[in-house]
């Protein structure tokens, strides 16, 4: 299904959305963050490059709590299970590489053992992306690890930014029902929209964009550059901040602690929180052995879980390309220059014919 | 609840044996789920416990899957969920999710001889499969146990060890020499290349701190075993144990749920991240 919506009806469409919460990005204090968004907002506009977050936190709050315990008058442990059941939402304006970031983290969360709340987050999450005419950002490299700035995947539907007006095609069955529902302020979209959409694509696809070299030699790269000096030299500005795993559109690593309100009668609650694979924390053992003890090996796990380990498991990058962690690095660290430092160290050191 | 892997059942300590004294005490803990049978489980597995308002910790199953109706743990005092285990009285109630991980493949292990090195605390993650082993022992061939603490007050399943004797060769050891002690005084890895297991039609199985399985494994390939025929156990901190937090891993693979058993042949191709 594909339909025009007239850039000024951006807010009527949102009305037309009766039984769902809209979110959209919004701009406060100087950043771009998914905000709730009432119909009617005739100012309602979708003028982000991104947002500072992600739309993960929709599916994959930065704190939830699992269950509450205290303890029945007997003193036995009673435990109150508090798996969300959300209202339909959907969030308006997410790019390709955030759509795409959604695809795998439901495969972390899907796989195995399914993960309840995340199951239950996601179930009622719609997703509307807005393709990029240009990329939003200048660290932006989003083609080179299997992005597209007109991607689909992850999203719902997507709109194409036609300068007054946006051609929006569902890509779901989710994506139908929601334009189904805002059929009153949709139009038919015609040849010459079409034509125009495409247009937008080819110029998208022939921005220049920053580039990992080779990316399909990188997996194997990085698994010979384990052992490489340069890990621990390009993390030696690394102040351990964990921004770049706390924006990624992928990341998913958490901890689990016990809030206690408190000790006697016993009375908290089983809280998951974002972590990162930056702390030392993360993996150190009680004893204060720690697997990985120094920032080059810290770093080396945030790239090449991206970039060699979950290829190896899933045949796909775990980085989408949206620069955020590069952008936000309060001491310039780069990934893009930091897989291809690596990878091209490793290529130099393989024979030449293989 | 149906389907939520981090909702823990719960369960209640009916027995506890002061196993090992002192700062780094352990304490084996018997548990019964308080709604039906609980989960079953393979030997290697683990658990997740917890003390509501203290947290979870990951510990081994050390009884055998034969044994029904309770599961043992041994905790050694660490840090703050196993003293908060060590403080237990009987009769208390605590969670536990699981089974988590990979086991060792038992059944694979058929008629050969079974050589077994613990040291430390590192006799509860392999005490099933010696359990198994004992239990049906026409399945396999000749049962060698090495095992080795500090000191004679260190050596954990002091009883059981001597009840193992019979159906299985029993070495333990001591670090340093005391008086009383009759066995071998020395490092486990020592007491191995003295007694000499053949590697013929044999497999070794290792458990321990990670300098002692270090050199373990170095003797058992001077012993002639190869990498195949030696199994050992990777203990990283993990917090879920569903291959999601994403802390556990060994490269590609999650330890929660790929492992924690490894032959060696397996376990070098990884990133020595343990
Ligand atoms: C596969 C595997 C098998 C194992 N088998 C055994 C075994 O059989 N026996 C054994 O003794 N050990 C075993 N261990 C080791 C055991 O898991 C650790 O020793 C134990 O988890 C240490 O926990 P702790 O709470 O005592 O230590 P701590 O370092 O105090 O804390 C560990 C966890 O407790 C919580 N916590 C700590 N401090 C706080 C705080 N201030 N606020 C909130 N939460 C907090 C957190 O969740 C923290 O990560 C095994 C480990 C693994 C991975
Ligand atoms: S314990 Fe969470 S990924 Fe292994």
């Amino acid at each position: 299904m594909e339909r025009i919506l007239d850039k000024g009806r951006l807010g009527a469409l949102v009305a037309a959305l009766a039984d769902w919460t809209v979110l959209a990005p919004a701009l406060q204090d100087g950043l771009w963050a998914y905000r709730p968004v009432a119909g009617g907002e005739a100012s309602l506009t979708l003028g982000h490059p991104n947002t500072v977050q992600p739309p993960k936190g929709q599916s994959f709050p930065q704190r939830e709590v699992f269950f509450t315990f205290d303890e029945t008058p007997d003193g036995q442990p009673r435990l109150t299970p508090l798996v969300p059941r959300p209202a339909p939402r959907v969030v308006f304006g997410v790019r390709p590489c955030d759509g795409q970031g959604l695809t795998h983290l439901d495969q972390v969360f899907g796989e195995e053992a399914p993960d309840a709340y995340y199951q239950a987050r996601r179930g009622t999450l719609a997703y509307v992306g807005l393709a990029c005419n240009s990329p939003p950002s200048r660290h932006c490299f989003c083609t080179c690890v299997g992005g597209s700035p007109f991607g689909e995947a992850g999203l719902d539907v997507l709109m194409i930014d036609l300068s007054d007006r946006y051609l929006v095609r569902a890509l779901t069955p989710v994506g139908e029902a929601l334009m189904t529902a805002g059929q009153g302020v949709l139009t038919e979209a015609g040849a010459q929209d079409r034509a125009e959409a495409q247009q937008r694509r080819l110029a998208a696809l022939a921005h220049p964009q920053r580039a990992v070299a080779a990316p399909q030699a990188v997996p194997e790269r990085l698994k010979a550059g384990f052992g490489s000096a340069l890990w621990e030299r390009l993390a030696q500005p690394c102040i351990g901040c964990g921004i770049c795993t706390f924006l990624c559109p992928t990341c998913h690593c958490f901890d689990i602690n016990d809030e206690v309100a408190s000790q006697s009668p016993v009375c908290g609650s089983r809280v998951r929180t974002w972590d990162s694979c930056q702390f030392p924390d993360f993996t150190m053992h009680t004893s204060g052995h720690n697997p990985r003890p120094d920032l080059g090996a810290r770093l080396r796990q945030r790239v090449s879980h991206k970039f060699q380990y979950y290829f190896e498991n899933h045949g796909v990058f775990q980085c989408t390309g949206c620069g955020r962690c590069i952008t936000a690095c309060p001491v310039g660290i780069d990934i893009v220059t930091v897989v291809n430092q690596v990878a091209a160290e490793a290529a130099a050191m393989q024979p030449a014919d293989s | 609840m149906e389907g939520n892997s981090y909702l823990p059942q719960l369960a209640r300590v009916v027995d506890i044996h002061e196993e090992v004294p002192g700062e780094r005490a352990i304490k084996t803990f018997r548990l019964e789920f308080i709604d039906g049978d609980g989960f079953s489980h393979k030997c290697g597995q683990c658990a997740m416990l917890s003390i509501f308002g203290r947290g979870e910790s990951m510990i081994s199953i050390a009884s055998s899957p034969l044994v029904h109706g309770y599961k043992q743990f041994s905790i050694m005092r660490a840090g703050r969920v196993t003293s908060a285990f060590h403080e237990l009285a009987v009769g208390a109630l605590v969670g536990i999710r699981g089974p988590f991980g990979n086991s060792f493949p038992v059944n694979d292990w058929h008629g050969k001889h079974l050589v077994f090195i613990g040291g430390g605390c590192g006799l509860a993650p392999i005490w099933p499969v010696i359990q198994t082993a004992v239990t049906k022992r026409e399945d396999f061939g000749d049962i060698t146990v090495f095992y080795g603490g500090r000191s004679p007050r260190d050596i954990m399943y002091r009883s059981e060890l001597e009840k193992l004797r019979g159906a299985a060769e029993v070495y333990l050891s001591v670090d340093s020499p005391e008086d009383g002690w009759e066995e071998f005084c020395g490092f486990v890895p020592a007491n191995l290349m003295e007694k000499e297991p053949s590697p013929e039609d044999a497999i070794a199985i290792t458990c321990g701190p990670p300098a002692m399985i270090k050199f373990v494994i170095k003797n058992l390939h001077a012993l002639g075993f190869q990498d195949e025929q030696i199994y050992t156990t990777v203990e990283n901190k993990m917090k879920c144990g569903i291959g999601k937090c994403g802390r556990c891993n060994l490269g590609k693979d999650y330890v929660c749920t790929k492992g924690p058993v490894y032959s060696w042949a397996d376990l070098k191709e990884l990133p020595q991240e343990y």
